[in-house]
């Protein structure tokens, strides 16, 4: 067993490596740098910058040095001193800004996984044990719905309809007079006020589809004999359900839970940008198109870290559960 | 489409109507007492020989019924009796001397803790009183103090209407108008006869931010430690350059007193005024740096010990990187590291998270209003981060900002009349400071057909003959545009067809399209990045109108770095942009049309193409508007136009563009006067007030 950990660990060590390098050349491919796109933001704003100014930027950043020198500044911090560098477009240090939005970001990406988990699984069983009922088939109707629209156009569209009955713009996470307050307890109560919206909207289509999987694997479990079996044997509905086929059905959605590690981190984007969310998903975005290289590399270099880690994790649990593979992986060496 | 656009004029011209109304009730109420008023605003010009000519007057007549009334007009007149060669402008401004200045309740509260000296120690002995918008557009109206100006933007550490509300040059021009030339920062300035010396008088007792006198010692650190130490600076400015050249020698700065200082150059550069007050957004920053905060960061002054532990802190390269991030510039107000730079801005940044930022009064600002109120009126600014663009403008119809001027759209204008009633705001429209959509065929791409097809001056005028404006007019900007004056605007199919026909583009291929002179069809490729939403529905009215004609015209969108890229590079056959529409930044595009020849232009020959003799003629004309002064100036660019006008160097299919302004109905000294140049009301922010 701990062979087998080493040993991934230790792929996970050029892996990162070779995603770092990966990472800041995709961030330079686009034409320009973040000098570019600032001076291009001036000029629309009717100014005209100076060289002074330009030269000045171009050093300061150290936009003015060679690709692989840039490289080797920025993994050197990281790897050395554990510093991020610093983000052009906020100037302040990386990990600040992110961990600012961190909490956010994972409060609402867990409650959403739970609100996904919680609606799917207890739909999901509903609609297996009643197949092709009424209830059924408006689940299924539900679902359909759920896979199809993207979440930001749900979002624009309850938006819309707040602001036509009620003249308010739905946006963000609390109310104008707590934006930018310290947190406080009426704070965290405006806040439970607001979240709903951004919980629904993202986690539905997640839900609609896990709801579609659960009702699958269960379906298929309740036509095993050993239901049957249990049946005939005279064991109570509720138990045979729950003791066995539903446990058997959730498995392989548990097993999944590791590949979300990176998402509870990086939230989602698309609806966060068009809600107004103070969480990483906006800020990802906009650093992306500023080319604030900086921050996007701290950014993708993180959540694509926790990606990796996310997985050994589940080989790891997997391993541990399954002997064949554990075992299979070492006799193999 | 019709009707909204009906709804939104009529509503538009019925409350422009009662603003009008408003401002002329308020002028009619009785001035402030206590308030003496002594003009001795002057402009001489001493000709030669004996012709005197006094340009501006100030008769000031005012009832004021307690205390004392001065009604005082001094004119100036002074005869040249020798015969000498001597011309020189000399300005001295508009002086209000108040027998007590006022400030706002905020900071009375300060000084009584304690905690502020008194408003008169503050201020300079001689306040500036605002002028930010010329009269013609603005009644003034005596405002109270309080509030919070709440705006929105989309980018990081920027908020473009903030920006421009804070910024503050050296000597300003009312309405960004560029017809007359005041004292801001300074408040007198000179210009000898040959143009090339201008000495500045910066006002006596002016402070810092944080209440350290303003001096020339910060105009000498600036030009001596900063401009011209090549580690910090590797050449100075193009502006700072005689004839603002990139080939021109630098200026050379000499101060005379505490607070008289002399800029020079060796060639004349009469429009440099204008260029210091208004182009760009210059503010004063190249020029006066707060010394005394800026010297703990510079070798000269601070000891390697001190810089050291300064680097670290800051966690950057070098003593040159640590002074770029400490050396905060105009463009650089809404950083972090503004948070403790000091300035002369009406607000200074305060407070800065990921979802905004707030502005606080500078206690030190040196404008008062004509009754002694110190400015600004308003309190604080409020700028909101929001990601996206199209929730700013859900914000705006819900009435979340007091003042929008880079976020309303014209696309979006029938939403905003619809909304103005429940959102409380007001939906003005005025001048954009640029022509909005005009086209360029770039004339030195390296296509050769290209080249001999678009430089014949008869393509251009067919081309420009084809272009039904009127259409573009009402289709795309709803009717809030006119005319130009760069381009003749006649439309004729008929006779843009025989032109085509008579300079050797007759033969059609099967799809009656015009065929170049190498036998393939010729075909008008344009690119756009998109940097305004009303470039897509001109180009795609634009597209059709060539097509009529048989020029086989496409458009493609593309990324806004990657156009900036290909346009720098000279990659670009077609686009559309923008010109100034600003007289004295004397636009004529060549960049978009003719990259080459402005770069030959721009280096003196060393790199580029050179341009033919017209286009070198043209070039003059527009190197001599920014050295006039103002009159002459404006007749400069008339004349300008008037050689685009005849060339067709490129296209301007409308001018005098209008665009929506949004403010809240409870700001006061907001100007809406259609001649009104958006920007510039943007800028005389510190004017504002609430109402209640």
């Amino acid at each position: 067993m701990l062979s087998y950990i080493g040993r991934r660990v230790a792929q996970i060590i050029p892996l990162l490596v070779g995603l770092s390098l990966i990472i800041f050349i995709v961030i330079q491919l686009p034409p320009g740098d973040y000098v570019t796109m600032y001076i291009q933001r001036l000029e629309a704003a009717g100014g005209k910058v100076s060289e002074y100014e330009i030269a000045n930027l171009r050093r300061l950043y150290n936009l003015d040095r060679p690709f692989y020198q840039q490289y080797f500044i920025w993994i050197r911090n990281i790897v050395l001193k554990g510093d991020f560098g610093r983000s052009l477009q906020w100037e302040r240090p990386v990990s600040e800004l992110i961990g600012e939005r961190l909490l956010l970001t994972m409060v609402v990406s867990i409650c959403t996984l739970i609100f996904t988990y919680t609606v799917s699984i207890i739909i999901g069983i509903y609609s297996a044990t009643h197949q092709y009922t009424a209830g059924d088939y408006f689940f299924s109707f539900l679902a359909f719905i759920g896979i199809s629209v993207p979440g930001f156009l749900l979002a624009l569209v309850i938006m819309y309809l707040v602001f036509v009955n009620t003249g308010v713009a739905v946006t963000g996470l609390f109310s104008e007079q707590f934006v930018r307050a310290p947190w406080s307890w009426p704070k965290v109560v405006d806040g439970l006020k607001h979240i709903w919206l951004p919980i629904v909207v993202i986690g539905l289509s997640g839900t609609a589809s896990l709801t579609r999987t659960m009702r699958g694997l269960l379906l298929d479990e309740l036509q095993q004999a050993y239901v049957i079996t249990a049946r005939a044997k005279g064991v109570a509905e509720t138990k045979l359900l729950f003791k066995y086929p539903v446990r058997l059905a959730i498995n392989p959605m548990i097993s999944t839970l590791g590949w979300l590690l990176p998402t509870i981190v990086s939230g989602e984007s698309l609806v966060a940008i068009v809600l107004n969310m103070p969480t990483t998903g906006p800020l990802l975005l906009q650093s992306l198109l500023a080319q604030d290289m900086f921050l996007a590399g701290g950014f993708l270099l993180m959540t694509s870290t926790l990606t990796v880690i996310g997985t050994l994790l589940s080989d790891i649990l997997l391993a541990w559960l399954d002997p064949r593979i554990r075992f299979g992986g070492v006799s193999e060496h | 489409m019709a009707s909204t656009k009906h709804l939104g004029r009529r509503e538009f011209l019925r409350l422009s109507a009662m603003a009008a109304v408003g401002a002329v009730a308020a002028s009619c109420a009785k001035p402030t007492p206590e308030v003496i008023e002594k003009p001795v605003t002057v402009v001489v010009e001493k000709e030669v020989a004996v012709e005197k000519q006094v340009l501006q007057t100030v008769v000031v007549e005012k009832q004021v019924p307690v205390e004392k009334v001065v009604k005082e007009t001094v004119v100036v007149e002074k005869a040249v009796e020798v015969e000498k060669v001597v011309k020189e402008t000399v300005i001295v401004e508009k002086e209000v001397v108040s027998s007590q200045l006022r400030e706002a309740p905020m900071l009375a509260e300060l000084v009584a803790a304690g905690k502020l000296p008194p408003v008169d120690e503050r201020m300079p002995l001689k306040p500036k009183v605002c002028n930010e918008m010329p009269p013609s557009q603005l009644a003034f109206q005596v405002g109270r103090y309080g509030g919070t100006i709440r705006t929105l933007t989309s980018s990081a550490n920027w908020d473009t209407d903030i920006f421009v509300m804070c910024n503050e040059p050296l000597i300003n021009t009312p309405g960004i108008l560029g017809e007359e030339i005041t004292g801001n920062i300074c408040d007198a300035f000179q210009v000898n006869a040959e143009q090339t010396e201008f000495t500045f008088h910066m006002r006596e007792g002016i402070k810092w931010s944080d209440g350290t006198p303003v001096t020339t010692e910060d105009v000498r650190f600036a030009y001596e430690d900063v401009m011209m130490n090549t580690d910090l600076t590797a050449r100075p400015p193009t502006w700072l350059r005689s004839g603002n050249k990139g080939t021109g020698t630098p200026y050379v700065v000499k101060v005379k007193d505490d607070y008289t200082f002399t800029i020079s150059f060796d060639k004349p550069y009469g429009g440099f005024l204008l260029v210091l007050g208004i182009s760009g957004w210059r503010s004063y920053i190249e020029v006066l740096k707060p010394a005394h905060y800026l010297k703990k960061f510079h070798t000269k002054y601070a000891s390697k010990a001190e810089i050291d532990a300064a680097i670290k802190e800051a966690n950057v390269e070098g003593w040159p990187q640590l002074f770029a991030l400490k050396d905060v510039t105009n463009w650089e107000m809404t950083y972090p590291p503004a948070l403790t730079f000091p300035s002369l801005y009406p607000w200074i940044l305060k407070e800065t998270s990921q979802q905004g930022q707030i502005y606080e009064r500078n206690p030190y600002y040196f404008k008062v209003d004509p009754a002694g109120n110190q400015l600004p009126y308003v309190d604080y600014l409020d700028s909101a981060y929001v990601a996206d663009t199209e929730v700013i403008q859900m914000k705006i119809l819900a009435g979340e900002t007091d003042f929008s001027r880079s976020h309303p759209k014209f696309v979006k204008l029938p939403l905003y009349k619809e909304n103005e009633e429940k959102g409380g705001f007001t939906t003005a429209m005025v001048q954009f400071h640029a022509t909005s959509i005009d086209l360029f065929l770039n004339l030195t791409h390296v296509d050769p057909v290209w080249r001999q097809v678009v430089r014949n001056p008869d393509f251009r005028r067919a081309l420009n003959l084809a272009l039904d404006r009127e259409e573009i007019i009402d289709a795309v900007l709803y009717g809030y545009a006119s005319l130009p004056d760069f381009n003749p605007a006649e439309y004729n199919v008929e006779k843009a067809n025989q032109l085509l026909d008579s300079i050797g583009l007759n033969k059609k291929n099967a799809d009656g399209y015009r065929l170049g002179p190498d036998g393939q069809v010729f075909e008008i490729p344009f690119e756009t990045g998109v940097q305004r939403t009303d470039m897509i529905p001109t180009l795609e009215l634009v597209v059709q109108f060539w097509e009529k004609v048989g020029i086989r015209t496409t458009m493609k969108t593309i990324d806004g770095a990657l156009w900036t890229q290909r346009s720098a590079a000279n990659e670009l056959k077609a686009t559309i942009y923008w010109v100034e529409a600003l007289w004295y930044n004397s636009p004529v595009g060549i960049n978009l049309w003719a990259p080459l020849w402005d770069q030959w232009w721009n280096t003196g020959g060393a790199e580029g193409e050179e341009p033919p003799q017209d286009v070198k003629d043209l070039l003059d004309v527009r190197a001599t508007i920014t050295t006039l002064p103002p009159a002459e100036g404006i007749k400069a660019y008339a004349e300008m136009k008037k050689l685009v006008a005849d060339q067709i160097y490129f296209f301007v299919p409308v001018e005098k563009v209008l665009q929506p302004l949004i403010f809240s109905k409870r700001l006061g000294n907001v100007s809406d006067s259609p001649d009104a140049i958006a920007i510039g009301v943007n800028f005389s922010a510190e004017q504002f007030y609430f109402k209640s």
